[in-house]
């Protein structure tokens, strides 16, 4: 189980290197962030003196090992264009990003799951038809689109929930979220809606795809020349047998909405971390895109590595190989 | 009948009882806001916009961007290299303590050592040194003679003196330092979020309307129209044209247009070899037809202005005949609106020694401005008719700006827009010859250079004078725009809408939406 871990950990040591030098490398193929930023009055004296003051005239291996010195040293740097240290802005907004995703991901859940393991239980009725027709609108429109129908439906129609912007924010278990306030749901409900649609379609999809392959199945057939209740064979059985696909997709798809929620964070205006990502990548803002893009990849490992724990507790065939050793 | 009659004077009860409450509270979507609450750390537009809620600059500007007391009543030049600043009489700080000529010091000497990549040292760069004379008179000696300095002093906002030179961004930002004498007070901030204002009630100015002001980023603009739509916002910016169009037939929503700074210029290049050759009948012509005085009329008179704004740009834009709108310090009134005239533009062409045209490629920016591509495909069909065969093409800006800057193309339409409100900004930077040393002709990428212009301009930034300076200017552009340097088209415009009858508001042609010029309609009171 260690060895397991530490290998992980050591994975994601080498993405992390690998990430930063295709950033570095990747902002100075496109120019200069001085460039970028500068006003268009400004003289050469003053972008000479800019450029001198951020260490851009460095050669690029020096300013890379620069950022590392300071890395190690915990300093994450401080964004060109804010001047607020990294670490402080995207966890000023990080928070708001991680509940729209939670509910959004709960949404898609409770919901997905049930009307998938239904519409393959009884895969010719129109009740399954009709939720198939819904999953593949789910994936196949676009987010910004189903998003601005909610708002002119729900905010501007009916007035029934603010059209942008996140609640506000009370306490729960000592975290600030707006989750802790009805304010803060009405916020946060057409958004994680929103988020959770094409998440909904594909597990719907996935878990009608496992359940009519499994209810073919011979266990499936012997649990019911047993006398076994179809309750019981779904649950307990089929559901358990069926689940590797879906803990993998479910996985995936939360590591990429918690990074990249950006199109649903712009739509409704909410205060989340993907749109300062996007704003920094248009600025050439280095130092906020190479530490998100370092948090992005330390989730993902966590994110798989938890996977890979519940696949242990769901299949007792997959054995990790550090386990064994 | 009767019913319905009750009913509406309960709506209007309940809207007159309403009326006063809604008046102390002001929402604004806006498409972008600032970086920071340091007023000294970017010459960013929108940070300039927000700031200027809490902190005064020294010299204002009125709607046309030309020069007004701010905190500074009057400014006169005492000799070639003195100007001398009278300050305002009891102003006070938000935090009580009063304003004098140390804390414009203080800012002044501020801004090199705290600014950050959009440097605003831009604004301070004539400053040499700065003397104080008495509480309410201040001295600033400049680097050589430098009539524009107070349109640079219409950025330099004042903090006061016991700020102290270690507070930064930090301070700043959470509200300890954010102390100004501007007509509301700082209370709330996020990056990218909103920025919450209360009236200041020792404003030395006329009192705003709005006690609480609240300033949402909204950066997309449909969810900024949902955000009126809804009613979260009271009034939002940059309305989208298709937004426009459907608001006007929308009794609820009331807009506001208003010409912008910004226009769309074509650059043609008249350098002796073209970029990208012209070519007729597939063969390279000798030698820059664009050099040629008829070929550049030709293109200008071959413009359907009337047909570019009414509808191109659905109605939102106005025909341009210079590089600046009327009324900027320089604008010159010798100019008539440009005529469309097809026929006099082939006759000029066929006397240039073009009877058939030629082929040209053109290069505009893609959505940098509202309307660019547009206006580009409609100027490749209009010369078209010239017969000219135009390979128009519209950039994305991360791809034009660079490749505009190696003066890669032969003809680009770009927008440019005059922030500062005088000639100098934009014909020294576009129409100037390059003079790197003396810091003219930074974006001229047309290879243009006329001794004469040059001449009558620089004479223009050597003139203390403001009337002289006005008339050299005036005549420096009547240069540029005879020759066809560049040959403007359109002014953009930019539009606001709020709920109908709710707001009076005048909007800016530098589109700054300033809350405390905003007041609540006169119906609702």
């Amino acid at each position: 189980m260690l060895g397991f871990l530490l290998q992980r950990l050591i994975q994601a040591m080498i993405v992390i290197i690998a990430m930063s030098v295709i950033v570095f490398l990747g902002v100075y193929a496109i120019g200069n962030p001085i460039d970028v930023l500068i006003d268009p009055g400004a003289t050469a004296e003053i972008r000479e003196n800019l450029i001198r003051q951020y260490g851009l005239d460095q050669p690029l291996w020096q300013q890379y090992f620069t950022f590392v010195g300071q890395v190690l040293r915990g300093d994450l740097g401080t964004s060109m264009v804010y001047n607020i240290p990294v670490t402080d802005l995207v966890f000023s907004r990080l928070p708001a990003t991680l509940e729209l995703v939670f509910v959004s991901v709960c949404i898609a859940t409770l919901v997905g799951i049930p009307a998938g393991l239904y519409a393959g239980y009884r895969p010719n009725g129109i009740a399954a038809k009709a939720i198939m027709a819904l999953s593949v609108l789910g994936f196949s429109v676009p987010t910004f689109w189903i998003g601005m129908l909610l708002i002119m439906a729900f905010a501007v129609g009916l007035g029934w929930l603010p059209s942008g912007g996140r609640g506000d924010t009370g306490s729960l278990f000592g975290i600030p979220t707006s989750l802790a306030t009805a304010d803060g749901w009405s916020h946060v409900i057409m958004p994680a809606i929103n988020l959770s649609l094409f998440k909904m379609g594909l597990l719907i999809r996935l878990t009608r795809a496992g359940m009519v392959e499994a209810m073919s199945t011979d266990y499936v057939k012997f649990a019911r020349a047993q006398g076994l209740p179809d309750r019981q064979i779904v649950f307990s059985h089929v559901l358990r047998n069926i689940s590797i696909p879906i803990v993998t997709v479910f996985g995936l798809e939360l590591g990429s909405t918690l990074a990249f929620a950006v199109v649903t964070e712009s739509v409704f205006n909410w205060p989340g971390v993907g749109k300062l990502i996007i704003d920094s990548i248009l600025q050439l803002d280095r130092p906020v895109m190479v530490s998100y893009l370092v948090l992005v990849v330390i989730l993902f490992v966590l994110i798989n590595l938890t996977v890979d724990l519940v696949y242990a507790r769901l299949d007792p065939r997959v054995r990790l190989k550090g386990g064994a050793a | 009948m009767s019913k319905h009659l009750l009913k509406s004077a309960v709506a209007a009860a309940a809207l007159l009882a309403a009326a006063p409450v809604a008046a102390q509270e002001l929402t604004v979507g806006l498409r972008a806001g600032p970086d920071s609450i340091d007023p000294h750390w970017s010459t960013l537009g929108s940070q300039a916009e927000a700031l200027r809620h809490v902190f005064d600059t020294l010299v204002d500007v009125d709607d046309t961007l030309q020069l007004q007391p701010g905190l500074a009543v009057s400014w006169e030049a005492i000799d070639d290299t003195t100007w001398e600043f009278k300050l305002r009489e009891g102003v006070t700080f938000h935090d009580g303590t009063p304003f004098t000529a140390e804390d414009v010091k203080f800012s002044i000497e501020r801004i090199p050592e705290v600014t950050g990549p959009m440097s605003m040292t831009l604004y301070t760069k004539y400053v040499d040194s700065v003397e104080v004379v008495d509480d309410y008179t201040l001295r600033v000696t400049t680097k050589g003679i430098a009539p524009a300095l107070p349109n640079d002093f219409t950025r330099l906002f004042v903090v006061p003196s016991e700020t102290g030179m270690e507070a930064g961004n930090e301070e700043f930002n959470s509200g300890e330092a954010a102390i100004g004498t501007g007509p509301y007070r700082f209370v709330s901030w996020q990056p990218k979020g909103d920025l919450v204002l209360e009236r200041f009630d020792d404003y030395w100015g006329e009192a705003p309307a709005w006690e609480t002001v609240i300033r949402k980023e909204i950066p997309d603009d449909a969810a900024r129209v949902a955000a009126l739509r809804s009613g979260e916002v009271d009034l939002i910016n940059y309305v989208p044209a298709s937004d426009y169009l459907a608001m006007q037939n929308d009794g609820d929503i009331e807009t506001f247009v208003s010409d912008s700074i910004y226009i769309l210029n074509i650059a043609p290049s008249v350098k002796d070899e073209e970029p990208q050759p012209i070519t007729v009948n597939g063969e390279e012509v000798e030698g820059n037809p664009l050099q040629d005085l008829r070929v550049r009329q030709a293109l200008d008179m071959a413009i359907n202005r009337e047909v570019l704004v009414d509808i191109v740009l659905e109605g939102l834009g106005t025909p341009a005949n210079q590089l600046m709108p009327e009324g900027f310090f320089g604008y010159t009134d010798e100019i008539g609106d440009k005529p469309y005239d097809i026929e006099q533009a082939q006759a000029l062409l066929e006397e240039a020694g073009y009877p058939d045209g030629f082929e040209i490629d053109f290069t505009c920016t893609n959505n940098r401005v509202p309307g660019d591509a547009v206006v580009c495909e409609a100027l490749a069909q209009m010369w078209s008719r010239l017969g000219l065969t135009v390979n128009a093409q519209a950039l994305n800006g991360t791809v034009f700006f660079p490749a505009a800057a190696r003066e890669e193309y032969t003809m680009t339409m770009s927008a440019w827009g005059t922030l500062t409100g005088e000639a100098a900004y934009t014909y020294g930077a576009l129409v100037h010859s390059k003079d790197d040393e003396a810091g003219f002709g930074n974006f001229n990428r047309t290879g243009y250079s006329n001794p004469e212009f040059d001449e009558v301009f620089d004479e223009g930034t050597q003139t203390l004078d403001p009337e002289a300076r006005r008339g050299l200017y005036e005549e420096a552009s009547l240069i540029a725009m005879e020759d066809r340097a560049l040959i403007p088209t359109v002014i953009l415009q930019s539009v606001w809408a709020a709920e109908a009858d709710t707001l009076d508001f005048a909007p800016r042609v530098d589109q700054e939406t300033r809350a405390y010029a905003i007041t609540p309609a006169e119906a609702a009171e």
